[in-house]
C-alpha cells in the first residue's frame, strides 16, 4: 500500500502528461473546442469502431477537418452526446444500429424545432410518417451537416440528390398511381446528360430546396417535366410545336409523345447513334406500321444486316417536326423525301441503283404537275381544284416498299396498273407501258422516244442555222444593192 | 414606172385573212401555253402560269386551243382541195420543180453571181415552204396532241410507248415551229428591209405593183396578160460584175 502510495502521485502526473500535453497541442488548431479535441484524441484515429449486439458495426471514427467545415463546428461533443465528456465515457448498451442512431438523432430537435423542419415538404412527408421516419442522422452526417444559409459545400448536386434516389424509393400521386422516384445512377453516367447538375432540368429543386409537387397521374408529371428540355433544346422543342404529336397533345390526347417518350429521362443518349433503337421508338405506339416497315426493303436491311443507309422513320417523317402523312402537302414532298437518298448517286452506286428515278419522274408529266402544283400554294389556285398525282410511293408502297426486281416485281407492276386506273378510267393493261419505268430512252429501251428526240436534236439547229444564213444573206444582197 | 407605182394588186379575199388572224391568235395561244409546260423549270414559265390561274387552267387553255387551231387546218385543207378540185382553183400553193430551181437562182443572186432574184409566181418558194411547214407540222401537232390528251384510247391500240413518243414530237415539233416562226417568217413579214415596218398584205389583202413587180413578176405578167420580160425590164437588178450603186432607185 506504501509502496503503492508513493507510486500514485508519478502515475497521476503521468496520466496528467499524456491528456494535458496532446491536448494543449490540438487545442492550438482553429475553430474546435477543447472538448472536440480531446475526443478526436481517440475518434479522429481510422477503424475505431462499435459493435452492437445485432451484430451491426459502427464506425466511430470522425474526420476532424470535415467537422471543422460542417455547419456543428461550434459545438461541443458533449452538446449532441450529453453523456459524454473529457472525464466521462460511460458504456452503453443499444441492441442494434438502428436504436442507437434513433436514440442519437432524437438530440437534433432540441436545436430543430418540429416547426421549423416541417416547412420543407420532404421533411413535412417524411415526419408524417410516424414510426417509418426515417431518423435525421439518415440522411445528414451530423459530424459533416453543412449549413444551408451558407450555400452549398457538399461534393456534388448529383451525389446530393443521389444520396435519397439512389434507392428505391417512390410516390402515390393523386389518382392512387405509384411512381419509382429511383434514379439508376449508372445509366445516368452514361447518358448525354451526365455534365448536367440535376437542377438543371427539375427546375425548382436545389440543395436547400425540395418543393413538395402535385401531380394528378404519372403522365402530367410526364409531360410538364419534358418542358426542361427546351431550356437547352429550344430549336428542337420549336420543331416540335409544329408536329402532329404536339397538336394531337394539345387537342388533350396525353398519350401523345413528349420528348422524355422519345428520347427517355435519364438515360437520354444520341438519338441517331442506333438507328434500329430510334425507329423501335416510333414502333412503341405506331406497332402495326413498324410491323410492316420490318418487312420492306428498307426495314429487312436495318433489322437483319443492320445496314444504317437506309432510312428509318425519321428520315422519311422527320424526328421533331412530323407532320401528319395524310396531308397533301407531305405526299407532295415525297419525290423529295425519296430523292434524298435516291438522287444520290454515291450511295445508288453502292447499291447497284440507277440514281435518275428522281429526275425522271420528275421531269415527265406527272412530276412537272407535282412541282407545278406545289409552288401554285402560293395562291395562284386552291389545293382543292387539283387533280391527285402520282408519286414514287403509289407504285413502290410506302411502309411495305419492295424491290423493283425479282419475285416482287409484279408487286410494283400490279400497283402501277392500279394507279394509272385510278386517274385513267379504262387503262389496259398495256397502259402502264406508256412509263418508261424510270429508263432513259434509249435504242434499247423506248428506241422510238430515243430516235425522236435524237432526229429534232440535229432538225432543229440544221433548220434554225439554215434559215439564219438565209435571212443574213437576204440582208447582205439588199445592203449591197444599195 | 412612176405612174404605176402605187397601184396595189388584190392578193388575199376576206377569207384568208380572217384564217390568218386566227391562226396567229391560236398559234400565239398555244406557245404560250405549250411551251411553258415544257420549259417548266423557267421562271417565266412559272409567270404565265400564275398569271394564268394554274396549270389546269393552263391545259384546259391549251387544249380549247388546240381544238381551234385543229379545225383551222382541217377546213382549210377541205376548203383547198374543194376549191381546186370543184371549183377549178389554181393549185399555186403545191410544191414542184421550179421552186427547186428559183431557191437555187436566188442562192446565186445573193452571192452575186446572177444579176436579178429568181422569178416566182403567186407563191414563192419560202412561202410554200412555211406554208407546208404549217400544213404538216399542223397534223402532226393535231395527231401528237389527241394522243396526249386521250392516252388510255391510243394504248388499246397502240403500245404504250407510242404516248411518251407523241409527246416527246409534240414538244420538239412545237419548238421548232416557234423558232422558225420568230425567226423565218417574223423577219419575212416584219424586219425584211423590203416590207418594213411591216407586210400589210395580210391585213388589208393586197400589196403594191412594185412589190409584185420584185416577188411575182408572173403572177403580174399574168394579171396584166403581158409577157414577163415586160414586167422584170424595170426590175431592181445589178451589174453582175460591179454590184454597187447602179441598180434602179430604190
Amino acid at each position: 500500500m506504501r509502496e503503492g502510495n508513493r507510486v500514485l502521485p508519478y502515475l497521476m502526473l503521468l496520466m496528467f502528461a499524456l491528456l494535458i500535453v496532446p491536448g494543449l497541442g490540438r487545442s492550438a488548431e482553429p475553430g474546435l473546442d477543447e472538448d472536440a479535441t480531446a475526443c478526436l484524441g481517440c475518434h479522429g484515429e481510422r477503424g475505431l469502431t462499435v459493435k452492437f449486439p445485432s451484430g451491426e458495426v459502427l464506425d466511430a471514427f470522425i474526420d476532424g477537418n470535415k467537422f471543422k467545415a460542417s455547419a456543428h463546428q461550434s459545438l461541443s461533443c458533449s452538446a449532441c452526446h450529453a453523456e459524454f465528456s473529457a472525464k466521462d465515457h460511460p458504456q452503453r448498451a443499444f441492441r442494434s444500429r438502428e436504436q442507437y442512431s434513433s436514440k442519437a438523432s432524437s438530440v437534433c430537435r432540441q436545436c430543430h424545432a418540429e416547426e421549423q423542419l416541417k416547412k420543407s415538404p420532404v421533411h413535412a412527408s417524411l415526419l408524417a410518417k410516424e414510426n417509418k421516419a426515417p431518423v435525421c442522422s439518415g440522411c445528414h452526417n451530423p459530424h459533416t451537416v453543412t449549413s444551408v444559409a451558407g450555400g452549398k459545400q457538399f461534393v456534388s448536386e448529383k451525389d446530393h440528390c443521389l444520396r435519397c434516389h439512389q434507392h428505391a424509393m417512390g410516390i402515390t400521386l393523386r389518382n392512387g398511381e405509384k411512381v419509382s422516384l429511383k434514379v439508376d445512377a449508372a445509366a445516368l453516367e452514361g447518358s448525354v446528360h451526365t455534365k448536367l447538375a440535376c437542377f438543371d432540368c427539375h427546375f425548382g429543386f436545389s440543395a436547400t430546396r425540395h418543393p413538395k409537387r402535385n401531380f394528378n397521374t404519372p403522365r402530367d408529371f410526364s409531360i410538364a417535366q419534358a418542358e426542361a428540355c427546351r431550356r437547352c433544346h429550344f430549336d428542337k422543342y420549336t420543331k416540335t410545336l409544329e408536329s402532329i404529336h404536339y397538336s394531337i397533345l394539345s387537342h388533350g390526347n396525353l398519350k401523345a409523345p413528349v420528348c422524355t417518350d422519345c428520347h427517355g429521362a435519364h438515360t437520354v443518349v444520341q438519338a441517331r447513334a442506333d438507328k434500329l433503337k430510334s425507329s423501335k421508338r416510333c414502333g412503341k405506339c405506331h406497332q402495326a406500321i413498324f410491323g410492316t416497315y420490318t418487312k420492306s426493303i428498307h426495314g429487312t436491311a436495318l433489322v437483319q444486316e443492320n445496314n444504317t443507309d437506309v432510312p428509318i422513320c425519321a428520315d422519311c417523317h422527320t424526328a421533331h417536326s412530323i407532320q401528319g402523312a395524310h396531308t397533301q402537302d407531305y405526299r407532295d414532298k415525297v419525290p423529295e423525301i425519296c430523292g434524298k437518298c435516291h438522287g444520290n448517286s454515291t450511295l445508288m452506286k453502292k447499291y447497284g441503283l440507277n440514281p435518275g428515278v428522281v429526275t425522271s419522274y420528275l421531269q415527265d408529266f406527272h412530276g412537272v404537275t407535282l412541282k407545278f402544283y406545289q409552288r401554285q400554294k402560293d395562291g395562284t389556285a386552291p389545293d382543292s381544284a387539283r387533280k391527285a398525282i402520282a408519286t414514287c410511293v403509289d407504285c413502290h408502297g410506302i411502309h411495305d416498299i419492295t424491290k423493283t426486281t425479282g419475285p416482287t416485281t409484279n408487286i410494283v407492276k400490279a400497283r402501277l396498273k392500279n394507279r394509272c386506273q385510278k386517274c385513267h378510267a379504262g387503262a389496259t393493261e398495256e397502259f402502264p407501258d406508256a412509263w418508261l419505268s424510270h429508263y432513259e430512252p434509249s435504242l434499247s429501251n423506248a428506241p422510238l422516244v430515243f430516235l425522236i428526240n435524237l432526229t429534232y436534236k440535229f432538225f432543229i439547229p440544221f433548220m434554225l442555222i439554215g434559215l439564219i444564213l438565209q435571212i443574213l444573206l437576204h440582208v447582205w444582197r439588199y445592203a449591197v444593192n444599195r | 414606172m412612176a405612174n404605176k407605182s402605187h397601184v396595189f394588186i388584190k392578193r388575199f379575199g376576206i377569207g384568208r385573212i380572217v384564217e390568218h388572224q386566227a391562226n396567229a391568235l391560236v398559234f400565239t395561244l398555244l406557245v404560250i401555253t405549250g411551251l411553258s409546260q415544257r420549259f417548266h423549270e423557267y421562271k417565266a414559265s412559272y409567270w404565265i402560269i400564275k398569271t394564268i390561274g394554274g396549270v389546269d387552267t393552263l391545259r384546259l387553255v391549251h387544249r380549247a386551243s388546240g381544238i381551234i387551231f385543229a379545225l383551222l387546218i382541217i377546213v382549210h385543207v377541205a376548203v383547198g382541195i374543194y376549191g381546186i378540185m370543184k371549183k377549178r382553183w389554181p393549185a399555186s400553193m403545191m410544191v414542184n420543180a421550179n421552186d427547186f430551181l428559183n431557191a437555187m437562182e436566188n442562192m446565186r443572186y445573193y452571192f452575186g453571181i446572177s444579176n436579178h432574184p429568181a422569178l416566182c409566181d403567186r407563191y414563192d418558194y419560202k412561202q410554200k415552204f412555211e406554208y407546208w411547214g404549217v400544213i404538216a407540222g399542223g397534223f402532226l401537232m393535231i395527231s401528237t396532241g389527241l394522243v396526249l390528251w386521250f392516252p388510255v384510247n391510243v394504248a388499246r391500240f397502240l403500245p404504250g410507248e407510242v404516248i411518251p413518243a407523241a409527246k416527246a414530237a409534240h414538244s420538239n415539233e412545237a419548238l421548232l415551229a416557234f423558232l422558225v416562226i420568230v425567226t423565218w417568217h417574223i423577219y419575212n413579214s416584219i424586219f425584211s428591209p423590203e416590207v418594213f415596218p411591216l407586210d400589210t398584205g395580210i391585213f388589208t389583202g393586197k400589196i403594191s405593183r412594185e412589190r409584185m413587180v420584185h416577188e411575182h413578176p408572173l403572177e403580174l405578167a399574168r394579171i396584166e396578160n403581158v409577157p414577163v420580160e415586160e414586167i422584170t425590164k424595170h426590175h431592181h437588178t445589178h451589174p453582175v460584175d460591179t454590184g454597187s450603186n447602179q441598180g434602179g432607185g430604190a
